[in-house]
C-alpha cells in the first residue's frame, strides 16, 4: 500500500496527540476517574504503533486483517466509553436511577433501529463483498454513537441530573466527532469505492482531520480543573442525612398507595 | 428519487434532527447550570398550598404516615377535584416539579454532598409527573373522573411531602432563601 505524505502525518499527528492526551490523563490522574477512556486512547497508541510496523514488515493481507480486527476493538471501546459516559452521569447514587431504566431501553432499541434502517437503505458501489460490509459497519456505528450521545443530553436535561464537567467535555468531543462521522460515512456509501480511491482517501483525510480536533479538545479540557464546588455546612450535614431517612420512606408510602 | 438519492435525504434529515435536538437540549442545560436562585423561584406557579395540605392531609398525617383512623379518607371526588383545581391544578403541580427538579439541580452544584437528597428530591418530582402522566392518559380515554381522585389525591401527598422535605432542607441552611421558598410553595 502507498502511503502519501499527507497520510503519514496524520498517522504522526494522530500518535502525537494520543500521546498527549495520555500523558494528560496520566498526570492529572484522570485515569481514575475515566478508566475505559484512558484504555480507548491508549489502544489508539498501540493501533497506530501496530498498523505502522504491520505496513513496513507485513504484506497487503496481514495489513487488512490487523486494520479490520483494530477496527473492531475500537468500535468496542467507543462503546464502551458511551457506556462509561452514562454511567457517571446516570449513576448518582452508585445505581442506575431506576426512573430512568424505560427510557434507557427506549432509546437503545430506536437507535438499534434508526441506524439500521439507515444502513439498510446505503447502496454503496464496491468492488468486493467485503468493502461493501466495512462501509456498511461504520456507517451504523457511527449511527448509533451519534444517536447515544444526544440522547444522553436529552436524558440528562429531561431528568435533571447534571454533567461533571469532565464528562461534558469527553461526551461533547466524542458526540460531535460521531456526527461529523455520520456525514463521512455516507460520503463513503454513496461515493462508494471502485478502481478509483480518491474520494475515499479524501472523505478519510476530513475524518481524521475532525478527529483530531476532537482529541485536541480533551487535551484542553481534561487538563484543566473542575469548577470548584462549595463545602457543605455543617449544620446541614445532620439534617441531610435525616432528611434523606424521611424521604425513603415517604418513597415507600407513595409506592404503597400506588398499589392500593 | 433513486434508493441513493432517499439514502442521502434520510441522512440529511437525521442529522438535522439529530443537531436540533442536541442544541434545544444543550440551550435548555445551559439555562439550568445559568439558573439563580431568584429565577428558579419566579419560575414556580402559583398554588394553594392549603388545599393541596387538605387534599393531602386527607390520607396522610404530618409526618407522613398514611392514616387509618376514621376521619381519613373523606373527601368526596367532587371535592378533591375542586380542591385541587381540576386537571389545570395538576397541571400547576407538574410544572412545578420541574422547577423543583431545577432546584435539586441548583443544591447539587452548590452542595454536592447534598446528592443523596437531590436524588431523592428529583425521584419525588418524576414519580408526580409520572402520576399527572397517567391522569392525563384517562383524559384522553374518557376515564378522568374515575382516576382522578386516585391519582390526583397521591400527586397531592407526595407533592406535599416533597415541599415539607424541601422546606426542611432550607430551614437549616438559609433562612431568607428558606421565606421566599415557603412564599413561592
Amino acid at each position: 500500500m502507498h502511503l502519501t505524505g499527507l497520510d503519514l502525518l496524520f498517522w504522526a499527528a494522530g500518535l502525537g496527540a494520543h500521546l498527549m492526551l495520555l500523558c494528560v490523563l496520566l498526570i492529572r490522574s484522570r485515569f481514575k476517574g475515566f478508566p475505559i477512556f484512558t484504555m480507548f486512547v491508549a489502544s489508539n497508541i498501540g493501533r497506530t504503533v501496530a498498523l505502522y510496523l504491520v505496513q513496513f514488515y507485513g504484506n497487503k493481507a496481514s495489513y487488512f486483517y490487523t486494520y479490520w480486527s483494530l477496527a473492531i476493538l475500537d468500535t468496542v471501546l467507543q462503546l464502551s466509553v458511551v457506556y462509561e459516559m452514562y454511567s457517571l452521569t446516570f449513576r448518582p447514587l452508585g445505581q442506575w436511577a431506576h426512573d430512568l431504566q424505560g427510557p434507557f431501553i427506549w432509546l437503545v432499541a430506536a437507535s438499534i433501529g434508526v441506524a439500521a434502517g439507515l444502513t439498510w437503505l446505503a447502496a454503496p458501489h464496491t468492488r468486493l463483498w467485503m468493502q461493501v460490509v466495512v462501509i456498511k459497519g461504520s456507517f451504523f456505528s457511527s449511527t448509533c454513537m451519534s444517536e447515544l450521545f444526544v440522547g444522553m443530553v436529552a436524558l440528562s436535561v429531561m431528568a435533571g441530573l447534571p454533567w461533571k464537567t469532565h464528562v461534558a467535555g469527553v461526551s461533547q468531543g466524542l458526540g460531535v466527532y460521531s456526527i461529523i462521522d455520520v456525514l463521512i460515512e455516507a460520503g463513503h456509501s454513496y461515493f462508494g469505492v471502485d478502481r478509483n480511491t480518491q474520494v475515499y482517501t479524501t472523505l478519510s483525510h476530513f475524518r481524521m482531520s475532525a478527529y483530531l480536533c476532537c482529541v485536541a479538545y480533551w487535551i484542553v479540557t481534561l487538563s484543566k480543573d473542575a469548577k470548584e464546588t462549595r463545602k457543605l455546612p455543617e449544620s446541614l450535614r445532620g439534617q441531610l442525612i435525616l432528611i434523606q431517612a424521611n424521604l425513603n420512606l415517604d418513597l415507600k408510602r407513595v409506592r404503597a398507595r400506588r398499589r392500593l | 428519487m433513486d434508493r441513493t438519492g432517499i439514502f442521502i435525504s434520510a441522512v440529511l434529515i437525521f442529522v438535522v434532527s439529530l443537531i436540533a435536538i442536541a442544541a434545544y437540549y444543550y440551550r435548555r442545560a445551559r439555562k439550568s447550570n445559568q439558573n439563580d436562585w431568584d429565577n428558579l423561584l419566579n419560575r414556580l406557579t402559583r398554588v394553594d398550598r392549603s388545599s393541596i395540605a387538605e387534599v393531602a392531609l386527607d390520607v396522610i398525617d404530618e409526618s407522613g404516615r398514611q392514616r387509618t383512623d376514621q376521619g381519613s379518607a373523606v373527601l368526596e371526588p367532587q371535592q378533591i377535584w375542586k380542591l385541587l383545581g381540576g386537571m389545570e391544578g395538576i397541571e400547576a403541580l407538574k410544572a412545578n416539579c420541574t422547577v423543583l427538579i431545577d432546584l435539586a439541580f441548583y443544591l447539587q452544584q452548590q452542595y454536592p454532598e447534598a446528592l443523596v437528597v437531590t436524588e431523592q428530591l428529583r425521584l419525588s418530582a418524576r414519580e408526580i409527573e409520572w402520576q399527572v402522566g397517567r391522569l392525563r392518559g384517562a383524559a384522553e380515554s374518557g376515564k378522568l373522573a374515575g382516576a382522578f381522585p386516585m391519582y390526583g389525591q397521591r400527586a397531592a401527598a407526595a407533592y406535599y411531602l416533597m415541599t415539607q422535605r424541601l422546606l426542611d432542607l432550607y430551614q437549616q441552611g438559609d433562612h431568607l432563601k428558606l421565606t421566599a421558598l415557603q412564599k413561592a410553595l
